[in-house]
């Protein structure tokens, strides 16, 4: 079992590398996203510092005085702009909305489709992952509400311990408690994604319904999956902000090159998951018909989803059918 | 025979000189009355856990010092300002929250009481009948936290009076700088305590949720009967224990010169011990944690011997001999940061990052309170900057000199913040409301009492530097602590003394500072270069060869009036040095020379922290970039790791 998840997060991994052409254009876009949030909140401190000499103790170092100066002189008011990037994150949750379509077909196809093509099958897929988004929010509620609980029986016990540690490893157990339940919920929606793509799949309570049997069937495996790609995730992140914070705070560039790393990293991450999913999915749930097109093919067949066959009956992962082009 | 009984007798004489050196009040150089003692107050308190509450007998014998008869005498009852209608929550409701408590809604652990049961007046007989609660700051009719009574006859001048009362205290669930929180007890205003005779009348005010107490000096003899299992620390020294064979004991302690008297208990505590040797002897320091801090044990030992040491160099000797200091469990967060004479609580945690100096924030902050408060003992509910202000920009100079001024706070993750800035700060979040000369109680909401009381003393203390010099400073503090240590001084009295020290009448600044609201913004209009020859159709410019007459204009925005100082430099390296005295609402300055202005900064080394505004103290005429670069780089970041935390839901 291990080789085998070994398998599918190096095959999910390689896959990834494959079509890293999906990744580089999150990326830009994610990039593009950054940059236009903190666009005004930029314009307003060149405003405001360009030319004062009070912008030497944020280049010199981050004295977080003058960066607090910067939020509340009234004609500064830096915080006004984080709606502006509210606005732009929210773009991007969007924009990957839209194109996780795209990135799914694009990995069960294991080939680089062209920018029609892309486009067609992420506006095919667009509003039944709207819908799955939509659907999640109530797991994902519950599984906050479970928080909610599990972070007020925390704070109960640890109240009453003489040591803090109680309350602070119990909270930080709910913490991860909450973590991991998130973290299966999005694995059993990335899965019922990646069916709806291999299957054409319409009607998105009964692909749920699905793809819960399926993850729920091979828990532990997909679990341990996600599990290891999120720890690369979080890893990377701890140890890029360390390095970060030791940087000197003249070095901005490399700052930069390494903030914009950590972003990569996350973004990169995410793929993989969805990446392994995929080759998951394509090695054991279901065996894919190759004639699942889009466009052309309304009603996939159905086959039993219970009792997937052993994994060298499978027809071998490899390239789908071509896409029609574009409007076809 | 003689012989033996003479050595014997000696023997007991220096055993018994050892074991009163042991339980002396003081350092060993130091003897005391320090102060007019007009109070002295024995008390035995019994403690029961369960309920939280202590049953005890007071006898305080008042020493009428006043120069004349009197015959009412007005109490404090401060455990009952945690009753439903009180003023103290009255006003802590109305402000939204108390310090870390919200008071949105009342719940049963909040209660709190004083219970008088008996009140007899030595040879005048039981006065219980006669105690009336009074509330002399906004006449509520059910606020109970001050009860006067008058005298069958009066008690002539120079002659004592002995009160007998009898109470019971009952502990609210840790709020304000009392009460309980699991095993934990911190036991403080939990007596009945009588007011203050000054300038001619008793000063006793009701319990306010903004500001603390007053009181007058004397002699505390307090014994704490409790389970035998708790440990005590207290006001004072120990000075005796005994097993009552009950399961409980009783423990004695015994203060001088102190106006107050507050301790601690919980069978939890580690005892950690230290010294600290000052210019008048070794003072021990007793601290009172818990095993789960122990990784702060050291620091808090560190920060009080670092501030005791500059202290003792700066302001004047720590008199007494022992400093107990208590670090409050978790979740006990309202019995931090307070003082007590000789008595302090911090505030820590299991871990705390280096780099965020929230210990030594809290701890030399309430050491500071021994000289602001503890022995420089001002009206606390009038003029609370007197004491929290003061005590803030020590606060500031001491920190300051353990961690240097840019990080005295943090210093962590690559983001630097100094206590002056964060003072600068907390008096900038309401800087026009209140003057410090109003009594605090009556100060606009408690945000703005902090905001004036602790931030705008702060900043105006440094600002003040700027005019009488770093040095001369210090030796004010050092005169006016050395010269009202152990009374009660005014606000007039530190003025007096500044002005003295310094050698200049300062009253134009005390009046927009203290007594004003005047806001101070200095700000740089204009900084550029013409040339001279501007006229000239075939001008060509050379650098360093032509003529260029260069308009600086300083304008000054704000209210307060202030000297300035301003530093302008050009680009041939020249630097000129310009004071104005801030007056007029604008000066310009014209220079002639081969060199254009290259930048214009008013105060550059940022010590005129009452200036509201940072940002317009500058002009150069290049654009600097750096600064814009690295906000843009930082909020890039985190738009853009928002924006994929929040695609991780699509």
């Amino acid at each position: 079992m291990a080789d085998d998840q070994k398998g599918v997060v190096a095959g999910g991994f390689s896959l990834l590398w494959r079509r890293q052409g999906v990744l580089w254009w999150v990326f830009a876009v994610n990039l593009l996203c950054g940059a236009l949030g903190a666009g005004p909140a930029a314009i307003r401190t060149a405003h405001a510092l360009s030319h004062s000499l009070a912008g030497q103790k944020l280049s010199d170092g981050f004295d977080l005085g003058m960066f607090i100066e910067l939020l509340r002189l009234p004609n500064v008011d830096l915080w006004r702009y984080s709606t502006t990037s509210y606005v732009f994150a929210f773009l991007f949750f969007l924009f990957m909305i839209l194109v996780t379509g795209g990135i799914l077909e694009s990995y069960r196809q294991d080939r680089r489709l062209n920018t029609g093509d892309f486009f067609a099958a992420s506006g095919a897929f667009f509003w039944r992952f709207v819908r799955l988004m939509l659907l999640s929010i109530i797991p994902f509620a519950i599984v906050g509400m479970i928080y909610q609980a599990l972070s007020k029986a925390a704070d109960h016990i640890g109240d009453r311990a003489i040591a803090d540690q109680v309350g602070i490893f119990l909270g930080w157990g709910a913490m991860l408690i909450f973590l991991l339940l998130a973290l299966w919920v999005r694995l059993w929606f990335d899965i019922a994604e990646v069916r709806a793509v291999a299957r054409n799949e319409r009607g998105m309570w009964r692909n749920l319904w699905k793809a819960w049997r399926i993850t729920w069937h091979d828990s532990r495996h997909l679990f341990r999956i996600y599990f290891c790609i999120s720890l690369v995730a979080w890893v990377t992140l701890v140890v890029g902000l360390v390095i970060w914070a030791h940087l000197p705070p003249t070095s901005l560039p490399l700052s930069f090159v390494l903030l914009e790393l950590i972003v990569f990293a996350q973004l990169m991450t995410r793929l993989w998951q969805l990446a392994s999913a995929t080759t998951w999915y394509q090695r054991h749930a279901e065996v894919v018909l190759v004639e699942t097109v889009i466009y052309t093919t309304p009603h996939p067949v159905e086959i039993d989803e219970t009792t997937p066959p052993p994994a060298s009956d499978l027809p071998p992962a490899g390239p789908g059918p071509e896409l029609p082009p574009a409007g076809a | 025979m003689k012989r033996q009984l003479v050595l014997r007798l000696c023997l007991t004489v220096l055993l018994w000189s050892v074991a009163a050196a042991a339980q002396s009040p003081f350092a060993p150089e130091v003897k005391g009355p320090l102060s007019q003692r007009v109070v002295a107050y024995q008390i035995d308190a019994k403690y029961d856990p369960p309920t939280h509450t202590v049953t005890a007998t007071e006898t305080l014998t008042y020493h009428n010092l006043t120069g004349q008869a009197l015959d009412t005498f007005p109490f404090h009852l401060y455990l009952n300002a945690f009753q439903p209608k009180s003023t103290w929550i009255h006003e802590a409701h109305r402000d939204g929250n108390f310090r870390t408590s919200s008071l949105a809604t009342w719940k049963p652990e909040d209660y709190g009481a004083n219970d008088v049961t008996s009140f007899e007046v030595v040879g005048m007989g039981d006065l219980t009948k006669q105690m009336k609660f009074v509330s002399p700051d906004d006449s509520n009719p059910d606020d109970k936290t001050v009860f006067q009574v008058k005298l069958p006859r009066p008690v002539a001048p120079g002659q004592d009076v002995v009160f007998k009362i009898k109470f019971k205290a009952t502990f609210p669930e840790v709020i304000a700088r009392t009460g309980y929180k699991r095993t934990f007890l911190l036991a403080g205003q939990w007596f009945p305590k009588v007011g203050v005779w000054w300038h001619g009348q008793w000063n006793c005010h009701q319990f306010h949720a903004m500001t603390e107490f007053f009181a007058d000096f004397g002699t505390f003899d307090v014994k704490v009967t409790l389970p035998k299992d708790y440990v005590i620390g207290a006001t004072g020294v120990q000075v005796s224990e005994q097993d009552n064979g009950n399961g409980t004991k009783t423990v004695g302690f015994h203060a001088e010169d102190v106006h107050d008297f507050a301790w601690t208990a919980d069978p939890n505590f580690k005892v950690i011990n230290d010294t600290f040797d000052g210019s008048v002897g070794q003072v021990r320091i007793r601290l009172l944690s818990y095993a789960s801090h122990e990784r702060q044990w050291q620091p808090y030992i560190t920060c009080v011997k670092d501030s005791m040491k500059r202290f003792d160099e700066w302001y004047g000797p720590y008199p007494y001999a022992q400093i107990t200091v208590v670090d409050p469990p978790h979740g006990a967060g309202e019995a931090g940061g307070m003082e007590y004479p000789t008595f302090i609580t911090g505030d820590s945690g299991w871990y705390i990052p280096k780099g965020v100096h929230l210990i030594d924030l809290v701890t030399e902050h309430e050491f500071g309170h021994q000289y602001w408060y503890g022995m420089v003992a001002t009206n606390e509910f009038e003029n609370a900057w007197m004491d929290e202000g003061i005590n803030s920009y020590t606060e500031v100079k001491v920190i300051d000199s353990f961690y240097g001024a840019n990080a005295s706070i943090l210093n962590w993750m690559g983001a630097q913040l100094g206590e002056r800035e964060y003072q600068r700060f907390a008096y900038l979040s309401d800087p026009d409301i209140d003057p410090l000369y109003r009594h605090s109680y009556q100060d606009m909401s408690m945000g703005d009492y902090g905001s004036i009381s602790y931030g705008k003393t702060a900043t105006m203390l440094i600002s003040l530097e700027k005019i009488v010099g770093e040095q001369t400073m210090r030796n004010a503090m050092h005169t006016y602590f050395m010269r009202y240590r152990f009374t009660h001084p005014t606000q007039e009295d530190f003025m007096k003394t500044v002005n003295e020290v310094a050698g200049q009448d300062l009253s134009w600044y005390w009046n927009q500072a203290l007594f004003g609201t005047q806001v101070l913004d200095y700000e740089v209009l204009r900084a550029d270069s013409n040339p001279v020859n501007w006229f000239d159709p075939n001008l060509k410019e050379k650098k360093g060869e032509t003529e260029y007459e260069t308009q600086v204009i300083l304008h000054r925005k704000g209210d307060f009036i202030f000297p300035v100082e301003a530093v302008v430099k050009f680009d041939n390296g020249d630097t000129t040095y310009e004071r104005w005295d801030g007056k007029d609402r604008w000066v310009r300055y014209v220079y002639r020379k081969k060199a254009q202005v290259d930048s214009v900064q008013i105060d550059p080394d940022y010590q005129v922290t009452l200036d509201s505004d940072y940002l317009n103290n500058s002009r150069t005429t290049e654009s600097h970039h750096g600064a814009v670069h690295k906000i843009a780089v930082y909020w890039m970041f985190l738009t853009q790791f928002l924006a994929q935390m929040l695609s991780w839901l699509a």
